[in-house]
């Protein structure tokens, strides 16, 4: 019983909570943001010191929270959230370094509580817990779009929130009727994934309650046709929101997919599958396609984070160990790239007041170091060998071929398909001929490269020895993998 | 004797306020009348305050009245909850009469009969008991309703409240009537005798005479089709009175309607729960469709309402298929509405004490830079409202749905998410207002005042209401509080 975690989650919210309630001045709130995202790290670092891969859950807390209903607070961590928690834990420093101009107050203090949130969503265990992280999250996201955000920010906040509260709805259907189900079987109450996942239902139910869980998922990550608020969400965040869209929160999709997907519903999801695949490989090619025609940069890089994701969700229905491992590590090394993307275009932006390509051109002549580090995360999304997207999409792409070959060909053209577009786009942004508004390009100062430094190191670590990183996550997958089989060929 | 006075002390001091009230009208200023009527409403807060969770049941002047009036633990929270409820209009409001001519010392003493007239329908156990209750209050709050008496709309807002509440108070006499025609009595205790005796009784004008009764609660409550003076009556009215009704006379229904359909009817409660099935999806997507064409708050927050009585009716019709926690999740979610809704409506009429424009959701724009503070626990309520996780609004909805599940109306579950997926645009429309535009004055201020300080307390416990743990000892926070409405509903059931 370590209550290392709960610090973990609630150290930003509480700290930001107090610094509100007082209302200390800014650099007090960003000295404060600051120490509260290091000490969270350093509390990640033990816990990722003591962690054993081979362990299952750990750092296990049950507290009692709603008895009457048997809702407890439950967290814990395994390898699959370690690696989201360790990837929370690592941006958020960076992201307030990236931050550390801005003197909007409501800036801080929203980053701080999503900070709560997300980490929240990523380690409850208990389904109401992690429904409470999972909408609460919603909120910073809301007012940091529609108060901070530019273009159409107002009507973009609205759509984002009601769209992914409309899957969470649903979700809440689901886990209502598990936990009644639950109930009229035991005659206690519980929402325990753990002891949720001791039921049975027939097919027809389990469908439906399935379909609940799979459309708040599919609408996070998102998968085509759940995707109509990604690019205007993309394009309107303010850039730390976007990076945690992309590389956090779009992350949770998949990790709910698989923690509680996988974890509930094992059978039915045989039933989506199929669905699901068709949905995530047209989706690959569909946002590729739109990645190749954006002008907005943030916007191409939505699609293009839209359709890695695609990947990443194909993966995991695919059902072998080298998908399954090239999900998981796609799950970290994206969110390094996209967050390291993001960050750059945040950066243009501040310079030039615009994203848009056909306003830019020749900045590598001006700023060399912007555009080294700007080349290296593009091409780094496009899954550059010797970078950790590389590895990850030749894993799945293996496993897509050990599955059917035609799948295997369609999931390999994302790596054809994000050259053509990243390419393109390095070509008109960063080389030709300058024009008035990059004329004056102010290249990278200290600051900047110190986050960005971090991100490219553990980029080229993940791509160069990646037999560093795989035995955190290799046990349980093998462990789950079996478990998932076992019950799909047991029908 | 003096027993027997002692336990209907919190009714009699409220009844002994609004007499000495009107004696004081003309000679006090309306501050000090303010203070008057907050003294006798703490006095019997206070006084049900420490009789609550004692188990007791009590037939008050037993043999004078027989069991006619009755004190329980489920009396007892509602009367907490009732004179919470008017103390909070009064005090939240102080500053609203005084930039208003129209008001007068009678108003704190309607205040206060009105209050008695809940008290005494929530202690009802006898139907002519009830009916008399109902209409002290009711008419109480017609006049609190027109109290702005040079203004059409809000003598529209009360002819239209008067006729219509009139008319479906007859219906109320009616079903009286009928009932007592059948069972020749009136007393809640014989009619379930009567429904439930051994050799079947005739129930055909017992059930009448029941759904006639459920027509004047529906109207009450303003359930479709019985809706379309709420919008009207709510936006008419002055704001304080609008608060005082969207907070607490809505739920002193509840509190005959729950006594009535859980003891006198438990039994053939399953021949309702058809029609209340009809009604309630009536209502959900009525009020939806109500609140979300809105544009001023104050029409929103009654649209939405209406849409709140809808879940509570899923909850109702629950009670008739058999789900234990139904009732208990009516409670909470009475509970939870009253804080909600007090504290949403508190902060529209402390905004509006300064102005007299209608609130539209334009004013509210740059709303968290005039007043950071207040437009936080604006957010804070109409998070609760629309059932967001870590306020009590999600904990209610969860135990209402939840009850609805275990009764087989699944459906009606589905439809119950749905619509609170619908109100999360309306509430939230209006923290897009307060947060994304920036505000037209510029001038910022913080100013200190009781009001404020209210309104802070009612969203902290908002909050503590959805997140507290049984971890903090002393306060009911959400398992405390579901905890005492299930021993409220107990002592109901203990009761006959």
């Amino acid at each position: 019983m370590n209550p290392i975690l709960s610090y973990i989650i609630f150290l930003p919210m509480l700290l930001s909570l107090l610094m509100g309630t007082i209302r200390v001045p800014l650099h007090v709130l960003r000295l404060g943001a600051i120490l509260s995202s290091i000490l969270v790290f350093i509390l990640v670092l033990f816990v990722g010191l003591s962690f054993e891969p081979e362990g299952g859950m750990q750092f296990i807390r049950v507290l009692p929270w709603i008895e009457h209903y048997g809702i407890t607070y439950y967290i814990g961590v395994d390898a699959l959230s370690f690696v989201i928690l360790a990837l929370i834990a690592l941006l958020m420093p960076l992201l307030y370094l990236y931050m550390w101009k801005e003197k909007r107050k409501g800036y801080w203090y929203n980053m701080m509580l999503l900070q709560t949130g997300v980490t929240g969503a990523v380690l409850s265990l208990d389904m109401i817990l992690f429904y409470l992280f999972w909408e609460t999250m919603l909120l910073p996201i809301f007012i940091m779009i529609g108060r901070y955000g530019n273009g159409m920010r107002q009507f973009n906040a609205m759509k984002i929130v009601l769209m992914t509260i409309l899957g969470s709805m649903t979700m809440l259907f689901s886990i209502l009727y598990l936990g009644y189900e639950f109930y009229s079987l035991n005659g206690w109450w519980s929402f325990a994934l753990s002891d949720l996942q001791t039921l049975h239902f027939n097919p027809v139910t389990s469908i439906w309650l399935a379909g609940g869980f799979l459309l708040a998922f599919a609408i996070k990550i998102p998968l085509l046709g759940f995707h109509t608020w990604m690019a205007p969400a993309y394009g309107s965040a303010p850039t730390p929101t976007v990076v945690i869209l992309s590389a956090i929160m779009a992350k949770l999709g998949v990790y709910g997919l698989w923690r509680f997907g996988y974890g509930l519903f094992e059978e039915t999801l045989s039933y989506y599958a199929p669905i699901i695949m068709t949905l995530a490989i047209i989706g690959l090619l569909y946002y590729a396609v739109h990645a190749i025609m954006e002008q907005n940069l943030r916007r191409m890089f939505a699609y293009s984070s839209g359709s890695h994701l695609s990947l990443i969700a194909l993966g995991i229905f695919l059902l072998n160990s080298y998908a399954w491992s090239g999900s998981l590590y796609f799950i970290a090394t994206h969110a390094l790239s996209s967050a390291g993307i993001f960050i750059m275009i945040g950066l243009l932006y501040s310079r030039v007041k615009s994203v848009r390509i056909d306003s830019l051109g020749g900045i590598a002549s001006v700023a060399p170091r912007f555009a080294f580090f700007f080349t290296f995360f593009a091409l780094s999304i496009a899954g550059l060998p010797g970078t950790g997207g590389f590895v990850a999409e030749l894993l799945i792409i293996i496993g897509a071929f050990k599955v059917h070959v035609w799948i295997g060909i369609l999931t390999a053209t994302t790596m054809l398909t994000s050259m053509l577009y990243i390419f393109w786009m390095l070509q008109r942004t960063l080389f030709g001929s300058t024009n008035s508004s990059t004329m004056t390009f102010a290249d990278l100062n200290i600051r900047e490269m110190t986050m960005l430094v971090p991100i490219m190191l553990l980029l080229l670590i993940s791509g160069i020895v990646p037999s560093l990183f795989f035995p955190l996550f290799e046990p349980q997958i093998t462990a789950t993998l079996q478990e998932v089989m076992l019950t799909i060929g047991g029908r | 004797m003096i027993e027997e006075l002692f336990w209907i002390f919190p009714m009699m001091i409220v009844v002994v306020g609004a007499f000495v009230l009107m004696l004081l009208s003309q000679s006090l200023s309306l501050q000090k009348l303010n203070l008057v009527a907050v003294f006798f409403l703490s006095l019997s807060f206070l006084n049900e305050l420490q009789r609550l969770g004692s188990g007791i049941v009590h037939y008050s002047f037993a043999d004078i009245f027989g069991k006619m009036y009755i004190i329980d633990d489920f009396s007892t929270l509602f009367d907490l909850m009732f004179t919470a409820g008017a103390i909070l209009t009064l005090l939240i409001n102080s500053d609203y009469f005084k930039s208003r001519k129209y008001y007068t010392g009678e108003y704190f003493a309607l205040i206060l009969f009105s209050v008695f007239g809940m008290m005494t329908l929530a202690h009802a156990n006898e139907l002519v008991t009830a009916f008399i209750a109902l209409e002290i209050a009711s008419l109480s709050i017609y006049a609190l309703v027109g109290y702005h008496k040079y203004n059409q709309i809000s003598s529209e807002a009360m002819m239209k409240y008067m006729i219509l509440g009139s008319m479906t108070g007859a219906f109320f006499m009616l079903g009286t009537a009928l009932i007592y025609g059948a069972v020749g009595s009136t007393n809640l205790g014989d009619i379930a005798l009567y429904i439930n005796a051994p050799i079947a009784n005739d129930l055909t004008l017992v059930l009448t005479g029941g759904t006639f009764i459920m027509v004047t609660i529906l109207f009450k409550i303003g359930a479709v089709p019985f809706h379309a003076w709420i919008v009207d009556v709510y936006h008419g009215a002055p704001f304080p009175v609008t608060m005082f009704m969207a907070s607490t006379f809505k739920i002193a229904i509840f509190a005959i309607a729950l006594r009535l359909y859980l003891i006198d009817f438990s039994s053939v409660n399953i021949i309702w729960s058809e029609m209340l099935q009809v009604i309630t999806v009536l209502t959900l997507i009525g009020g939806s469709f109500l609140a979300i064409t809105q544009t001023s708050i104050k029409r929103m927050l009654a649209g939405s309402s209406i849409v709140h009585s809808g879940y509570m009716l899923i909850a109702l019709s629950s009670i008739g298929l058999g789900s234990e926690m139904a009732a208990p999740a009516i409670m909470f979610y009475l509970i939870s509405y009253f804080l909600s809704a007090a504290g949403a409506f508190g902060i529209l009429s402390f905004i509006a004490s300064g102005s007299t424009k209608v609130m539209t959701y334009e004013h509210f724009k740059g709303f968290s830079e005039r007043r950071p503070y207040l437009s936080a626990m604006m957010a804070i309520f109409m998070l609760s409202l629309s059932g967001f996780p870590s306020t009590i609004g999600f904990l209610a909805k969860f135990y209402i749905f939840t009850s609805a599940i275990e009764s087989g109306q699944i459906l009606l579950a589905g439809l119950g998410i749905l619509t609170a997926f619908i109100s999360v645009y309306y509430y939230f429309k209006l923290i897009a207002m307060m947060y994304f535009y920036p505000s037209t004055q510029a001038q910022r201020h913080f100013p200190f005042d009781f009001s404020g300080i209210l309104i802070g307390v009612m969203a902290m416990m908002v909050i503590l209401g959805g997140v507290g743990t049984s971890l903090i000892p002393f306060l009911p926070s959400a398992d405390g509080l579901i905890e005492i409405a299930k021993q409220a509903i107990e002592s109901l059931q203990s009761g006959v």
